[in-house]
């Protein structure tokens, strides 16, 4: 019987807490900072931000997942644009065939990725460099170097058309994956493995871990989320676009880093992530209630993702396991001098 | 207690045939085949006119591209907002041209220097992750470069000085042409003969051991973002001249083209292997195929989708490559 085996699914809280207490702080800062600037949020300003993470939140989520397993994938910018291009040049007659030919491109392309990464044990950022480009390319010459307007208005109408006010059926797709993922990381030995590979891969070996079968499998994953995330957005919007520029990457990591995901890999999962992508789009709404020009979005994620980067940097991570480290050792040492002067005594 | 200077080897060999060096010779075998094809089966491709827009093309990308080779050799993978930086090098040019030609060159190269600069102490301080951090730092000067020039083309000031020169042709050749040959041969020597150049192999080779060697790890990366930083100051006073204002869009390809350049060049992705002149070599490639396929009518996309399956399979090879020889 193998380690893997031995090894029993826990519902445990794998993720970090903090996650949650942001994403509810920028609630709060949602709708308290507007009316400092003669605007008011609503209803639907939170509507807006799930309908955001709904799209981008998934892109964010196989990025994450690929981070947890202790990889990078640069080219979900890429996929999230193919899935796109490729559900709208299919999905006309019908959606679903758009769906299932845009998802099943991209979990190849992913798949193939993996492939390489695992087998050949090559820095994913640099392969997924190459396949960044290499999607892109694909997705401009299928679309005619132009977005491409998708005819099928119905299906936009239908998933964007508000639900008891702050949902829809775009929304609800979006938490329907968020959670299949978390069950699937919580519930089977699945994301034990996961962390276990981004934790250490050749103790995870070892213990049984089938590291290659998960590297590869995250990443065909996280191809085939970007590109649901993409095509959804082109469903919604009735447009694919040829190239999204790098902005759906910077969503990704930003939410991945501020939901708990760590660079060196082992930690994070769906909920964190689900948070880091939820207080995005909301800082995102934020700006848009105050009608901040466009720059202002822009230099705020900037510098969010410099200081979330930087905190997730080794250096701060050591100071801060110190920090932890000394504290623990004076409260150690205090109890030891009371007992000993108790004794004393 | 060792000092940097022990550390460090008066002449640092990177030792035999490299993985890089085959990868360099079977670039250019397989660009020497692509030459012939073209020149067989497409039209305008041999002249002399075409072969100057392929260097001129190539000096651009080139010269970023020395940068970035000091990147890649650092270990610090590389940089994804280089373009950037001289697209917004190209802005601050054409506003800093009002403290005249010199002055305004300084003062943008200063500007690029410290631009990337501080993106190389941010990752050499704390070793935050190169990619990330560039990537941010992207979005940050295209988002103030748009606050602080409105979104508009930035021009020249009247009766400013004239900097024609900068984009005209020098006995023939364009002028850049001749700054992409300086850089590169500036940039070698710096990188091979120099202590920082020999720093840059030992740490590219293993951060660890250099760290535990006493290498100044902060001042070695952060160098190697400055010389990045002035390499893309100087592309963005050549892109500024040549389309005499400076605008965000000016950036397009240009950070992708830079990477695989290098790649392509044989630099290993991994760091500690590599040299300017390989990359010098990667740029001609980029730009001769990228001019090959304009001129078979392939569009921008099909051009970006080659790219893409070159940086993959030479990013695959050097694997290959490395891997075998660290069996053997």
């Amino acid at each position: 019987m193998s380690a893997q085996a031995r090894m029993k699914p826990r519902f445990s809280a794998n993720e970090q807490k903090w996650p949650i207490f942001l994403m509810i702080g920028l609630v709060i800062l949602t709708f308290a900072i507007p009316p400092l600037f003669h605007h008011s949020s609503s209803a639907f300003t939170i509507y807006n931000a799930l309908q955001n993470t709904a799209t981008l939140g998934l892109v964010a989520l196989g990025l994450g997942l690929t981070m947890v397993v202790g990889e990078f994938d640069l080219s979900i910018a890429g996929t999230y644009a193919l899935g796109g291009m490729v559900a709208v040049k299919l999905g006309t007659g019908n959606p679903i065939v758009g769906i299932l030919a845009g998802v099943g491109v991209c979990v190849v392309f992913g798949l193939i990725q993996g492939l390489i990464i695992a087998k050949l044990k090559i820095n994913s950022m640099a392969l997924t460099l190459g396949g960044y480009l290499v999607a892109l390319g694909l997705t401009g010459t299928i679309g005619d170097n132009k977005s491409q307007s998708f005819s099928n208005y119905d299906i936009g109408i239908a998933l964007n058309q508000p639900i008891a006010t702050l949902f829809s059926i775009r929304i609800f797709i979006g938490i329907a994956v968020f959670l299949a993922v978390f069950l699937l990381m919580n519930l089977t030995n699945l994301g034990r493995g996961m962390r276990a590979t981004g934790g250490g891969r050749r103790a995870s070996r070892t213990a049984g871990v089938r590291v290659d079968a998960i590297v590869i499998g995250t990443f065909g994953a996280s191809a085939g989320l970007a590109a649901l995330g993409g095509i959804i957005q082109a469903y919604c919007t009735a447009t694919a676009t040829s190239n999204p520029g790098l902005f759906p990457l910077i969503f990704a990591v930003t939410a991945c880093l501020l939901g708990g995901v760590g660079l060196a890999g082992g930690r994070g999962g769906a909920f964190g992530i689900a948070c880091g992508a939820l207080t995005i789009a909301l800082l995102a709404e934020l700006f848009s209630t105050v009608a901040a020009p466009q720059y202002v979005s822009g230099l705020f994620t900037g510098l969010l993702l410099i200081v979330v980067t930087t905190a997730a940097s080794p250096y701060v991570i050591r100071k801060w396991h110190e920090r932890r480290i000394d504290k623990s050792l004076k409260v150690e040492n205090k109890v030891l001098v009371t007992s000993d002067s108790s004794s004393k005594s | 207690m060792s000092t940097v200077s022990d550390v460090i080897p008066s002449r640092f060999s990177i030792g035999g045939m490299s993985t890089g060096q085959k990868i360099t010779i079977l670039v250019t075998i397989l660009f020497l085949a692509i030459l012939i094809f073209a020149t067989v089966t497409t039209t305008g491709f041999y002249s002399v006119q075409n072969f100057k827009a392929i260097i001129n093309a190539a000096a651009l990308v080139g010269i970023i591209a020395v940068g970035m080779t000091y990147i890649v050799i650092s270990g610090n993978l590389f940089s994804l907002s280089v373009g950037t930086t001289a697209a917004v090098c190209a802005l601050t040019f054409m506003w800093a041209l009002r403290f005249g030609l010199v002055g305004g060159i300084i003062i943008t190269i200063v500007f690029g220097a410290v631009v990337i600069g501080l993106q190389g102490l941010l990752v050499g301080f704390t070793g935050a992750n190169p990619i990330i951090v560039t990537i941010a730092a992207g979005a940050l000067q295209e988002a103030v470069a748009i606050w602080i020039s409105g979104g508009v083309s930035v021009y020249p000031p009247d009766n400013g000085p004239s900097f024609a020169f900068l984009a005209s042709p020098l006995f023939g050749i364009p002028f850049p042409v001749y700054v992409f040959v300086a850089a590169v041969i500036l940039g070698e020597i710096f990188i091979k003969k120099s202590r920082f150049g020999r720093g840059l192999y030992l740490m590219g080779e293993s951060p660890r051991a250099g760290r535990t060697a006493g290498l100044p790890i902060t001042r070695l990366t952060t160098g190697a973002f400055v010389v990045a930083g002035v390499c893309a100051a100087i592309a963005g006073i050549l892109i500024g001249a040549f389309n005499q204002s400076g605008t965000m869009t000016a950036s397009g390809t240009l950070t992708v083209d830079s990477i695989s350049a290098v790649l392509v060049g044989g630099t290993a992705v991994i760091g500690g292997r590599g040299s300017v002149v390989r990359t010098a070599i990667g740029a001609i490639v980029i730009a001769s195929i990228s001019d090959l396929l304009l001129l078979r009518g392939y569009s921008t996309p099909v051009q970006l989708l080659v790219l893409g399956v070159i940086v993959t399979a030479v990013v695959i090879l050097s694997y290959l490559n490395s891997e075998r020889a660290g069996r053997s």
